[in-house]
Parts: C-alpha cells; structure tokens; sequence
C-alpha cells in the first residue's frame, strides 16, 4: 500500500484504569481509500482500540495521528471536526429524536449553508431514511437504526469512519446490505476501520484485517492472505485443518 | 368546583410550574435531581428586590405603579437583571461543585447530596445578606377584579399566569425548534453519543444550569410579587415543584407546566376541603401516587 497513511497509532496504551491497560501498545496505520478489518477473540480488546482512537476510553501512553495531526487527547466532540466519525456497537442513534433531527444533530457543527445541502446527499445515499424522516429513531429497526447511525456518521464527511461491530444482533440479509453500504462508501473514498466478530463478512469487504490478542496487533496481512492462512482459519474462522491419516 | 378556588390554584400553579420547568430541565439533561434549585428562585427573588431598591433610589419615578399593577417600571428591570446575575450564580455553583463532581464521574446520590449543600449554603448566604425577615417588592394594595364567573384576580396575578404560559411556550419551541435545544435533547438521551456527533456537551451543560437559572429567577420575582419574599420561600416550593415536574413526566416541558397547574388546583381545593394545615401534604401524596402508578409521568415515556 503506497497511498497516504490518514490514521496511525503509536505505542497506543488505553483502559478504563491505569493499572490495568486493555490496549497494550499497538502500532496501526490505515491508508487513504482503505477498508481494515479489526478481528480477534472475545476480550482481545479491539472495541476498546478503536473507543480510545474516538476518544472514549482514556489513553495513558502512545499516540493517535489523523494525518498530520496528534488528536490523541482530543475529545470526542473535537475528533469529529476533524474528520473522524465513529459509530458505537449499540445506542448509536438517538431514539427519542426524530430521523431528521439525528441528521441535523450531527450536521450542526457544519456551516449553516452546508447542511441542508449535506442532508440532501445523505438522503439520496439512503432513500430508506428520506421515506420517514420525522419517524422516531426509536421505531425503526436494527438495520435501519445501524444505516441511520452511518448515515449521521457521513453528515460531515469525514476522512475516516469507524464502526464497532455494525452487524451484531442483524440477520445474514441485514449484515450483507449493511456490508455492501460500507463497501460503497468505502469506494467513495472514505478510509474505514471495522470492528467484527462476523469474520467471513468483514473479511470479504476488507482490504487487509489485523488480528488483535489480548491488547497486542498479533497478525497482519491482506484480508484474502488472512482468509487463506489455515492457522488464522483454525483460530478466528472456524475452519478445520486437513487431518486426514495418511498411511 | 368553586370557580374561585380553580382560578387561585391556577395562579398558584403557573407559579410551581415556571420553577419545575427548570426542575424539569435540569433533572433530564444534568441527570440529578438539584435540590438547590429551590433556593436559585429564593436567590431570584432576591437579586430582584436588591436592584429594585438600588434602581428606586435612584430614581425615584421608576417606583410609580406601572397602568393596574402594584409595581413600576424597577422591578421589570430589576427582574431582567436578576435572571442575568442568578444565570451567574448558577455557574459559579457548577464551576465551584458540580464540574468538579463531574470530573471525577462521581454517582448520582454523590451529586444529589451535594446540591442539598448548595442549597443550604445558599439559604444560609441569604438570611447572612438580607436577614430572614419577610420582604416585598412594593406595598401597594391591589383590588382584585371581577372576570365573570364569580371569578376575581389582581392584575398582578393575570400577569404571573400570561407570563407563565408565554415562557412555557417559548421553552418548548426552543427545545424542539433551535439548534441548540437539538443538542440539549441529544444530551439528555446520551452524553456519549452527544460528544461523539460533535455536540459540545459542556456547553449544552453550561446553557441548562443558565436557562434553569433564569425560570428560577422569574418564579421567584413572581413569587416575590403575588406573595412575599423570604429566605426560605424556594425551600417551601420545592416539594411542589418536584411533583410537578415527576407528575409531568421528567423532561417534558409542557408535562412540567400541566403538573404545576394540577399541584396548584389540588391545593387550592385541599385548602377548601381539608383545611390550610393540610396544603403541603397534597403534593406528597401526588408524588407518592405518580411514582406507583405512573413513574413515567403523564407526558413521560416509559424506558
């Protein structure tokens, strides 16, 4: 991968306490246009990785770039402006809020000409969401709350979109559209970092997956290269290895 | 129904509701109930009275009774003062408590107990200033007049209703039209998610203590003006309006407003059935009823 590197940790330490780091020192990078899968066992502490890049767990060593600029200390609500979105696993719309008042809850940061012009797009992007924009976000359905949730997350374009986990609790059909989305908007050139337990999925949207064990990058590789290694197979994808007797 | 009494309890509850709007407020988007936001109406008041004293002082043809109501032009100045300094002083008690309970994610109960030290501090720094001796904006006698019915209301009272409505209208259209009333609604349903679209949380919580601050300010001038001034008059309010604001369901603005006018009739009406002694048990037994029957309140969702 030669493109611009447009997130980087360093030496990325983070944890809910400071004697006990669930993160433990990954070195990561995502490039321009890519989409990286994060995999691992339960526990291996990809959700925190990606929650202490946003801004939500606290980070006691190491250091976050998003281009050229060190965000690791920055806030949540400070990250965003500078183009880093992040979609939670679970509670990531606003229930009680309408579909459009979601949207312009994000889009308020935007210059006031922009937003209407933004929310638009967005709605062109997912015409599921423009059908019933003064629905409650709290009446809709796993999948169309997870395409509201991504949709809220693109209002400001942002150069990276993180998402933890997005198909959990979907059905198969859900979590193909939901992956396809991401794919599109991936190839519309935003940098994507996925956190999945759904290995087979993620694997076949991504460019290139990292495997995570207990708070430490264990393996790296393309996502075909990673898919095919019949260790990684065994361990994260449920294969079988050939045992067959030989005589 | 006299219709007398349904016209005092009106009244009476424009007043509780104006205050449990900004219970109501505060309760949803700081996500504890402020016990000391009784005693920001007391220091409303009183913030009011200073400066229309100073201001009549000063001159003296501002104290001249405005058209049919017993106050001039003084108070509503002073009134206008008072929403900005009580605004002030609820920051200064965040800056001093609350932020730093927040910076150290202290629990609900560590907060709770903490605004009835606000409360008591506040009280206290009252009665230190102007003693606890009962005062009032002005000694004027008003003459109630007749509005048909067999129903009689001072001009002051009108005002307290009209005003009420008005602000309780405005609150709402703020919360559900602005921008900044988005974010507050974001904030109250989930901080985590509010910071993570851009939404500048601090701030939102800066905009609630000050907008909380300002109902509680002009509660407390009309509190000031329909009945007295005195120390301990948020005190006194305070059961009223936390059952008017739980009875409204928590975070409705409107809900907060329906309640104080409910508390307000039902006191009214216990005054004429049970007798005066009992007038502060009402809102306790509709407290007490609401959270068994109903938790979410009339206009609450349930979780």
């Amino acid at each position: 991968m030669t493109s611009a590197i447009v997130l980087a940790t360093s030496g990325l330490v983070a944890g809910y306490e400071r004697d006990l780091p669930i993160v433990r020192g990954i070195d990561f990078s995502l490039h321009a246009g890519e989409l990286v899968v994060i995999l691992g066992p339960n526990g291996a502490g990809k959700s925190t990785f990606v929650k202490a890049i946003a801004g939500l767990v606290p980070v006691h060593a190491g250091t976050t770039m998003l281009g050229e600029i060190d965000v690791t200390a920055l806030p949540a609500d400070e990250k965003i402006r500078h183009g880093l979105a992040f979609v939670p696993q679970t509670e990531n719309v606003f229930a009680t809020l309408s579909i459009k008042d979601n949207l312009l809850v994000a889009a308020d940061i935007l210059p006031k000409d922009l937003r209407n012009r933004r929310i638009a797009e967005i709605y062109a992007m997912f015409p599921d969401l423009a059908d019933r924009t003064s629905r409650r976000a709290g009446q809709l359905s796993g999948g169309q709350r997870q395409m509201l949730a991504i949709a809220r997350a693109l209002i400001v374009e942002p150069s990276v979109l993180i998402l933890d986990e997005p198909s959990a609790g979907l059905s198969p059909k859900i979590v193909a559209e939901v992956f396809a989305r991401l794919r599109s908007i991936n190839r519309a050139g935003v940098s994507i970092i996925l956190v999945e337990q759904n290995v087979k999925a993620a694997l076949a949207v991504a460019d290139r997956a990292v495997i995570l064990v207990e708070g430490r990058l264990r393996h790296e590789g393309t996502a075909a290269g990673l898919t095919e290694d019949p260790i990684i197979a065994e361990l994260y994808l449920g294969a079988r290895p050939n045992r067959a007797l030989t005589p | 129904m006299n219709p007398q009494t349904l016209m005092d309890g009106l009244i009476a509850g424009s007043m509780i509701g104006l205050g449990a709007v900004g219970i109501t407020l505060t309760y949803s988007i700081l996500r504890f109930a402020n016990f000391a936001h009784g005693d920001m109406i007391s220091w409303g008041a009183y913030f009011a009275l200073a400066i229309a004293g100073a201001l009549g002082a000063a001159f003296s043809g501002l104290l001249t009774p405005i058209g049919p109501f017993s106050f001039g032009w003084a108070l509503p100045i002073a009134a206008l003062a008072a929403t900005v300094l009580n605004g002030g002083l609820a920051l200064l008690v965040d800056a001093l408590l609350f932020k730093r309970l927040r910076a150290r994610n202290s629990t609900v109960i560590i907060m709770v107990m903490a605004s009835f030290g606000a409360a008591l501090t506040l009280r206290s720094l009252l009665e230190f200033i102007f003693t606890s001796k009962p005062a009032y904006y002005t000694n004027a006698l008003q003459i109630a007049l007749p509005l048909g019915g067999g129903i009689r209301a001072t001009p002051d009272q009108m005002l307290s209703l009209a005003v009420s409505v008005v602000i309780v209208i405005a609150v709402h259209l703020l919360l559900s039209r602005t921008a900044i009333g988005r974010s507050m609604r974001a904030v109250s349903e989930n901080v985590q998610l509010s910071g993570l679209v851009g939404i500048r949380v601090r701030r939102v919580i800066r905009i609630v203590w000050v907008l909380g601050a300002v109902l509680a300010a002009i509660a407390g001038v009309f509190a000031g003006v329909l009945v007295q001034i005195r120390p301990e008059m948020g005190l006194d309010l305070l059961l009223p309006l936390f059952a008017a604001a739980i009875l409204g369901g928590i975070g409705s603005v409107p809900g907060a407003m329906f309640g104080g006018l409910i508390i307000g009739v039902s006191e009214a009406l216990a005054v004429g059935v049970v007798g005066a002694q009992w007038r502060a048990a009402v809102s306790f037994v509709i407290l007490i009823v609401v959270l068994l029957v109903r938790p979410q309140g009339l206009f609450g969702r349930a979780e």
